[in-house]
């Protein structure tokens, strides 16, 4: 069975992490000098942002994708996690702050729960100071994570049992439940209602390295589970309910664990979002988020890790760097820049024909789309007087995202991976699933023996002169 | 004691009485086919006894316990295990995961440890794939080799009832309900397959209650022929004796036109 060069697999995944992380840690470097090259503290903080949105998109695929349930409450535990990472991880001179606030409604008590003082209650001064934030910050985002968890176990247990979009609506209905009881007064002590508080350290949301760090731990925990019997059983789940059943999966368990494993980590992206926006606020955690998560897994490949982080990224930064699309411009820049974007909507079709050997290669689609694109440009040299203004791209961002998902739903409805994941088996083009020449004649010899023996002799003849072997019998 | 003991078993759904006090046994290392027209309760009696319905009243005994209120995942872990009349694969995964997933509730490891590969875990993922090759090649060298890793939807479709029987064998129970292990499968598969569950009992050590519309098939491996018409058990006993019970011949054929009811009617 050991046909995998598992060293070779080993090596060279522990090789390409570590130049990720040298990679991320120069990122790091160069966004924190004091003359930071140009665009790279917004490169790097769009880093930082992808991988905590992946760290969230992965672990909504465990529910999503391997076990198949449509969940849209991602946002809740998220927030929850975000929330308590807040809380715990407050800085002295924060607390401070937000006591002195006139409108604050956390109190005394509430603002004592923190690290630093559990650390300091078990005599352990050397983990609070300002150089060992990162020790408090790990056990922060742990603790955020299952609050979660719980949570997520409390969600679960009543709601799995309903199924398809029943299931769909009550995740919905207990995520926004939980994003308003944020902001209710028998929690405000806690969470100072809808203000929510400032003062979160941004050092580990902002930081490439930590951020890539919490998405690989992330990554493997969630491949090696998918890879595992649990995630056998899971799949099976996706696939069908009642067959699962009937080979002896616990329906009911392995929901809620994947539930609740799910709940972990997005609770653990929860406190790394709040770092990265540097406070706690309850429209920081909008359905939205969800939203845009479920948009990273449909375009990148539900069930696929290798998938959905390229949705993820795709979706990342688009926003982060969509920024020119919402600015102001004339009409007529307007137009040349449909006619670009039509004239690339043609060659994808013509790629996408290429690749997938449509006949005619020439749709029509092509000449709609490029005369759309001539008709375009035209209109914009000749420049005619009734065109004449600006118009401010106001949410085209989205509306591009929006195009961009209709175009992969249309012209690849599983995704830009589909199911398939990274390995290095495929990079080396090593596939088990298809036959060896020796296969391929038993194979033959299995379904035709007739054939089978004809093509032996035909080859027999090629080589020139019968063999003195004797023939295998059928 | 006999390994399954179903007695006075009755099932209704709304108006309709789907199982009318149906009871007998199979023995260990037996072939019991259950045969009837259609409609005559075959899957709904799988159905009982594997737990997706609950009986109404009456009870099914399995190795001396009750298998009543369990659910179908807990009599899988009692060692009763089915397949499925049309065909419920996990068509995404592979042939090999299809065989390792009915194993997952054998395994003995949390799932921390099945995350971080403990030696206790790849040793029982090592027996898994082990056992799992040990089922499939019952069918030969067709699920072997490449077709381990396809997909379950790239097969043929008696390949995949072939997975289908190695799934439900791989669950690791004794007794295996087989709803129609040759629909839709040619002669020549049929022949083969009719070997293969004869195989199953005399070498895989199985116990086999088998739903066939096939009367070769039936005739060739079957002990004992349990016949079921309308939710009733209508005939038991050697294959010889049942197809001439004038009773059965009435079930599948209606009855001679001297005999037929006054107003005509043909029966259903």
């Amino acid at each position: 069975m050991e046909d995998h060069p598992r060293l070779r697999n080993t090596v060279l995944t522990i090789a390409g992490l570590v130049v990720l992380a040298l990679v991320m840690a120069f990122i790091d470097r160069l966004a924190a000098a004091d003359d930071p090259i140009s665009g790279i503290v917004k490169f790097s903080s769009a880093m930082a942002m992808f991988a905590i949105w992946g760290v969230a998109t992965v672990s909504l695929n465990l529910v999503n994708g391997t076990l198949g349930i449509l969940s849209l409450g991602h946002h809740g535990f998220m927030l929850i996690g975000g929330y308590t990472t807040g809380l715990l991880i407050l800085s002295d001179q924060a607390r401070g702050r937000i006591l002195d606030s006139a409108r604050s409604q956390m109190t005394d008590a509430t603002l004592g729960i923190s690290i630093s003082n559990w650390l300091e209650a078990f005599g352990l001064t050397g983990l609070t100071t300002d150089d060992t934030l990162w020790v408090r910050f790990l056990i922060a985002v742990f603790i955020g994570g299952l609050v979660a968890a719980v949570a997520g176990l409390l969600v679960g247990i009543p709601s799995l049992r309903l199924r398809g979009d029943y299931l769909a609506i009550v995740t919905f209905g207990f995520g926004e439940i939980i994003r308003l009881s944020a902001s209710t007064r028998i929690v405000a002590p806690l969470t100072n209602g809808a203000l929510g508080f400032p003062g979160v350290p941004q050092a580990f949301g902002n930081s490439t390295l930590w951020t890539f760090g919490f998405l690989a731990i992330t990554v493997f925990v969630m491949a090696k589970l998918k890879y595992s019997s649990y995630g056998r059983a899971m799949e099976g789940i996706r696939e069908d309910e009642i067959a699962a059943e009937a080979m002896g999966v616990n329906l009911a368990y392995h929901k809620v664990l994947g539930f609740a494993i799910s709940a972990f980590f997005a609770g653990v992206a929860g406190g790394l979002w709040v770092s990265w926006l540097g406070g706690v606020r309850l429209d920081f955690f909008l359905f939205q988020l969800t939203f845009f998560f479920l948009v990273a897994l449909s375009a990148g490949g539900t069930g696929s890790i290798t998938g959905v982080l390229l949705g993820t990224a795709l979706v990342v930064f688009v926003r982060q760097y969509g920024d020119p699309l919402e600015e102001q411009y004339a009409i007529a820049t307007w137009l040349v820049i449909a006619a670009v974007t039509l004239a690339i909507g043609a060659l994808g079709v013509l790629v996408f024909r290429y690749l997938q050997r449509l006949r005619p290669r020439l749709h029509p689609s092509i000449f709609v789309l490029l005369g759309a694109a001539g008709v375009a440009l035209v209109i914009s040299v000749i420049d005619p007087g009734f065109i004449e203004g600006s118009f401010r791209g106001f949410g085209m961002r989205a509306i591009f995202l929006s195009v961009l998902l209709i175009v992969i739903m249309v012209f690849r409805p599983e995704g830009i991976t589909g199911r398939a994941e990274f390995s290095w088996a495929a990079v080396f083009r090593e596939r088990r699933d298809q036959p060896t020449d020796e296969e391929r004649a038993q194979d033959a010899w299995l379904t035709n023996p007739e054939l089978a023996k004809r093509l032996e002799e035909a080859e027999r003849a090629a080589r020139g002169g019968p063999d003195d072997d004797e023939s295998e019998e059928g | 004691m006999a390994m399954l003991e179903v007695s006075n078993l009755n099932k209704s759904f709304g108006g309709i009485q789907a199982m009318t006090d149906v009871g007998f046994s199979v023995e260990e290392g037996e072939i019991l086919s259950v045969i009837g027209p259609n409609g005559a309760g075959k899957t709904t009696l799988f159905n009982l006894i594997t737990g997706v319905y609950r009986p109404d009243s009456g009870d099914i005994r399995f190795e001396d316990r009750s298998l009543v209120g369990f659910k179908p995942n807990q009599i899988v872990d009692m060692g009763v295990a089915r397949t499925f009349q049309n065909l419920r694969l996990f068509t995404h995964l592979s042939v090999l995961d299809n065989v390792l997933l009915p194993q997952h509730h054998k395994l003995r490891s949390t799932w921390m440890s099945a995350v971080f590969r403990t030696p206790g875990y790849r040793r029982q993922e090592r027996e898994m794939r082990e056992f799992a090759m040990e089922k499939l090649a019952f069918f030969g060298p067709r699920l072997m080799s490449y077709r381990l890793h396809q997909p379950v939807m790239m097969l043929s479709y008696a390949n995949r009832r072939r997975s289908e029987i190695a799934r439900a064998m791989a669950t690791g129970a004794k007794l295996l309900l087989l709803d129609e292990p040759s629909a839709g499968m040619n002669p020549k598969e049929t022949t083969e397959i009719t070997g293969i569950i004869r195989r199953m009992r005399d070498e895989g050590g199985y116990t086999i209650l088998l739903v066939e519309h096939k009367m070769n098939l039936v005739g060739e491996i079957s002990d004992r022929v349990l016949v079921l018409d309308y939710g009733q058990k209508i005939a038991e006993g050697s294959y010889q004796d049942v197809v001439n019970d004038p009773k059965v011949v009435e079930a599948y054929l209606g009855k001679k036109a001297e005999d037929a009811d006054s107003d005509g009617e043909l029966p259903a």
